[in-house]
């Protein structure tokens, strides 16, 4: 009997053996780095350790942190309180951009409910601002209806509505310029429905005009005007490219047309899904394009005295994005620093839809932390 | 492969139609006697499987027989009564070199056809009945109508080869079939359209009676054996499609010589012109007062016709130049009227473009008396029964009164949901201005995008339907208290003539009430201005539920 057991037992000996093979194979692979989710890793910790935020962070709305003034006259329209809103807009005074700014606040609230509006007009019978606030709403509104599929996804109704209110809209913007005097926002306002209607180039230029007109150097009016000239609304290519060229050409450091091109550029490179942007980014033009933008951007924020001034955070945005792919890691974290948090805007909105920008957002900052970190490893050794 | 041999070779198939059965059966008797051989325990088998299978084979022998072909509903026409069509009538088939037919029934339609009743399958030739359309001798001139019935004729002739009308005959009689088993297995259509019949007196007055519903063609054997015999009719079709496509081309071939290239030509584009018109009258003009059970003058109801086409001339002409699409089937032996138009006016020119240019209807005896006597002949019981409107403005503004006094609208459903009572104006007018009215519209049939939009956009979603509809309710109110007239007009659609002098600048008025009591802040004041005032306490006192 007792033979038969050691039998047994020396036969199970290499099958207990297996077995523990078996195990040890599988607890070492559960265990095992992969080096690619290594890299990804190390490119989060790289962004962590410079107190950057993880995608589920980031705020995908804004360009920016919220403008507690403008939230604070939000809540007080909403409330009916339509005179918060006529004083927000009336303290811009002359500076035609920051009114710009204000009247698409007011215009997207508008947009969506418009008591308040309604009360500010009959209130103030011929009022240039709130005109003005009206045609910006009315614009927005006519792409709420519209929706933001693409035209086949887009029901006959919608489009019915969208034609309709649109040219609402563009009564509304007369009233407005005939209100106006000599701001320019009211023909910056119209330029999205010459997208949308399809003004000719000869009726566009005219309202281009009317707006440089009353201030040449509008960064509002030359980025609406831009996605006129982009081949995807009226335009071609070419007339975007030379549009950006020219308004880069003629901004002086702080005004931050050099913007224009830059934007013209990722436009361009986003219509073209076979362009290397690791090769486009760096051709001559598009560094000294970038070297340009960066000085001006330098102007413009000593000027402003805050880095993270509202003013030059699309700018930031973009120069994040070309520096990273011209390989300038120590540049673009820079503005990386300053614009973390909120990427709700160019060019990160464009890289895919919400939420999933977040992550090509992270992915391209992570990898240029890493490298920032790298190099500062590097330099720590040779020191 | 020659025409002749084409034809000979249809005519075979043809005759395969008839004799399927019997192939079917020939083949489960060969199997049964091959069986003969077998184990006995399989020959059992066998015969007992043939036996089930040869149940279905022999009730589809019976299937082909056809109902008897009906001759539809219409006004025999004598040759004592009409000696002058019969004339025509005589003359053309002398010329076409075919039998006269032994009757003529003027009919309803948009059409005319030779009706033959068919011996042995559409072997051999029977009686012949010729079917003229009252509507289309309206719309042709002498010429035009000649050619029409010469081309009808053609098709007895035969187009290149003596086999010719054989073939013909028996592509009509398999059409037959195939269409009578459509109608007997799809008993949901014919439940369908029974139900339609019911529900619409406009459908009945047109003639078409509701037809019982036939539903012996439940069994899915019955369907299996119509399977085959559809499959085989489509492939005897398809077969001899290049014989019928080419008859076609030979009775126009036939119609241009014996009336003339160039009435042949404009009959085939009349044609689909006429057949649109006429069911444009029916529904505009003739039916108009149905809702009201007010039917046109005496012979009216088909005579309007020609007024509607006289004033109408310049639509006409336009709807004239284009030609209509391609027909679908590729079973039909009709090639499309462009081709055939193409085809007649490339024909050398004959000189005779000015042959009779009279109208068709001349031909008859009495026009008017014709269709009179059509009436009863045609039209559902239940029409004739009607009021007689003294004339066609009377008939318009019963019919509009009707159709406006029992309206009920989306709006009116919603507003009887939001306000648990009996919706009318006032009730509307009020919750508008109470500011309830887009809780109001959130209750209307809305699209998925209205429905998910909010605020002002939902607003805007909503705004152009409800305009619409209130403008309608509006207009059914002044006509409930007698307010409106109409105008009546043969050339252009009906309009509303509201109170108030003149009609244009009324009208802006209504738009503007309206748009004024749906604006972002309503003011139902011009409204309530335009409508006639309300008894005190007539449905004012609506409960507005609170949302």
């Amino acid at each position: 009997m007792t033979v038969l057991l050691w039998v047994l037992g020396i036969l199970a000996l290499p099958v207990v053996a297996f077995g523990l093979y078996i195990g040890f194979v599988f607890v070492k692979t559960f265990i095992k780095h992969d080096p690619s989710a290594d890299d990804e890793n190390a490119g989060a910790e790289a962004a962590a350790k410079l107190g950057l935020l993880p995608a589920t962070r980031q705020d995908l709305d804004r360009p920016g942190a919220a403008d507690p003034a403008a939230e604070a006259v939000l809540q007080a329209v909403r409330g009916g309180d339509w005179e918060s809103g006529a004083r927000f807009l009336a303290e811009a005074g002359r500076d035609w951009e920051e009114r710009g700014r204000r009247v698409s606040i007011l215009g997207h609230e508008a947009a969506k409910e418009d008591a308040w509006l309604l009360a500010w007009r009959a209130a103030r019978p011929g009022d240039a601002d709130a005109a003005l606030v009206n045609a910006e709403s009315m614009i927005y509104l006519a792409w709420d209806i519209r929706g933001s599929m693409q035209a086949k996804n887009t029901t006959r109704e919608q489009f019915d509505g969208f034609h309709r209110v649109l040219a609402q809209a563009r009564e509304a913007c007369a009233e407005a310029q005939a209100l106006g005097g000599d701001d320019p926002n009211p023909f910056v306002v119209e330029m999205p429905l010459a997208m949308g209607l399809g003004y000719s180039h000869k009726d566009f230029n005219e309202l281009w005009d009317q707006a440089v007109k009353r201030a040449p150097h509008h960064l509002g009016a030359h980025q609406s005007a831009l996605q006129y000239w982009c081949a995807k609304w009226r335009g071609s290519h070419d007339l975007a490219l030379s549009f950006g060229r020219e308004a880069a050409a003629k901004g002086i450091p702080g005004q931050l047309l050099t913007l224009v091109l830059l934007e013209a550029h990722f436009e361009y490179e986003f219509a073209h899904e076979d362009i290397d942007e690791d090769e486009y980014y760096k051709r001559p033009e598009l560094m000294r394009a970038v070297d340009a933008a960066l000085l001006d951007l330098a102007a413009a924020a000593a000027e402003a005295g805050d880095p993270k001034a509202r003013r030059l955070l699309p700018m930031r945005h973009m120069l994040a994005y070309m520096l990273y792919w011209q390989d300038r890691y120590e540049a673009a974290m820079e503005q990386f620093k300053l614009i973390d948090g909120h990427i709700g805007t160019a060019p990160w909105s464009y890289l895919a839809g919400k939420p999933r920008f977040a992550e090509r957002y992270t992915a391209i900052r992570d990898f240029t932390a890493q490298r920032v970190l790298e190099a500062s490893q590097a330099r720590d050794v040779t020191a | 492969m020659s025409s002749t041999l084409r034809a000979v070779r249809a005519l075979i198939l043809l005759a395969g139609f008839q004799l399927l059965s019997l192939v079917l059966l020939g083949v489960l008797a060969a199997v049964d006697w091959a069986a003969v051989h077998a184990p006995s325990s399989v020959t059992g088998k066998v015969w007992l499987v043939s036996v089930v299978l040869a149940v279905p084979v022999i009730r589809g022998m019976f299937m082909l027989r056809l109902p008897k072909l009906e001759e539809p509903p219409g006004v025999p026409l004598t040759e004592e009564a009409e000696p002058r069509l019969w004339a025509v009538v005589r003359e053309l088939a002398a010329a076409a070199g075919t039998r006269a037919p032994d009757g003529i029934i003027l009919t309803a339609d948009v059409n005319a056809s030779v009706m033959e009743h068919p011996r042995l399958g559409g072997l051999l030739p029977g009686r012949r009945s010729l079917h003229i359309g009252l509507p289309l001798l309206t719309g042709l001139s002498e010429a035009q109508f000649r050619s029409v019935l010469a081309h009808e004729y053609g098709h007895y002739v035969g187009g290149d080869t003596r086999l010719g009308p054989v073939v013909a005959r028996g592509r009509r009689q398999i059409q037959r079939t195939i269409a009578h088993f459509h109608e007997k297995a799809d008993k949901k259509v014919a439940r369908e359209r029974a139900a339609q019949e019911k529900k619409s007196a406009r459908r009945v007055a047109k003639g078409k009676k509701a037809k019982e519903i036939d539903t012996t063609g439940a069994g899915a054997t019955y369907r299996a054996m119509a399977k085959i015999y559809t499959w085989y009719g489509t492939f005897f079709l398809r077969a001899s499609l290049s014989t019928g496509r080419a008859q076609e081309f030979a009775a126009d071939r036939n119609a241009a010589r014996l009336a003339g290239r160039d009435a042949t030509a404009s009959a085939l584009r009349e044609i689909p012109v006429l057949a649109n018109a006429y069911d444009f009258y029916l529904d505009r003009y003739a039916t108009l007062g149905l809702d009201a059970r007010t039917m046109p003058p005496h012979g009216a109801f088909f005579g309007g016709f020609g007024d509607m086409l006289g004033a109408r001339e310049l639509q006409l002409a336009e709807m004239r130049a284009e030609l209509p699409e391609p027909e679908r089937s590729p079973y039909d032996s009709h090639p499309p009227i462009a081709e055939r138009v193409h085809a007649v006016e490339s024909l050398p020119d004959d000189g005779r473009a000015d042959d009779g240019r009279g109208a068709a209807l001349d031909i008859l005896a009495d026009a008017r008396a014709a269709a009179a006597a059509l009436e009863p002949a045609v039209l559902a019981e239940e029409l004739l029964g009607f009021r007689r409107a003294a004339d066609w403005a009377d008939v318009l503004r019963s019919g509009m009164t009707a159709r406006l006094g029992d309206l009920d609208t989306p709006l009116h459903r919603a507003l009887a949901v939001y306000t648990k009572s009996a919706p009318t104006l006032p009730a509307l007018l009020k919750v508008i201005d109470e500011g309830h009215l887009w809780q109001l519209a959130r209750r209307l049939p809305l699209s998925d995008e209205a429905s998910a939009a909010q605020g002002r956009a939902f607003r805007e979603f909503v705004r152009p339907s409800l305009e619409g509809l209130v403008h309608t309710w509006v207009i059914s109110e002044l006509s409930k208290q007698g307010l409106l007239d109409w105008e009546f007009s043969w050339s252009e659609s009906a309009t509303v003539v509201l109170p108030g002098g003149d009609p244009e600048a009324a009208g802006e008025a209504l738009a503007a009430a309206v748009a004024a009591a749906l604006a972002d802040h309503p003011d139902t004041a011009p409204l309530r201005a335009l409508l006639p005032p309300v008894p005190a306490g007539a449905g004012t006192d609506t409960d507005i539920e609170s949302v």
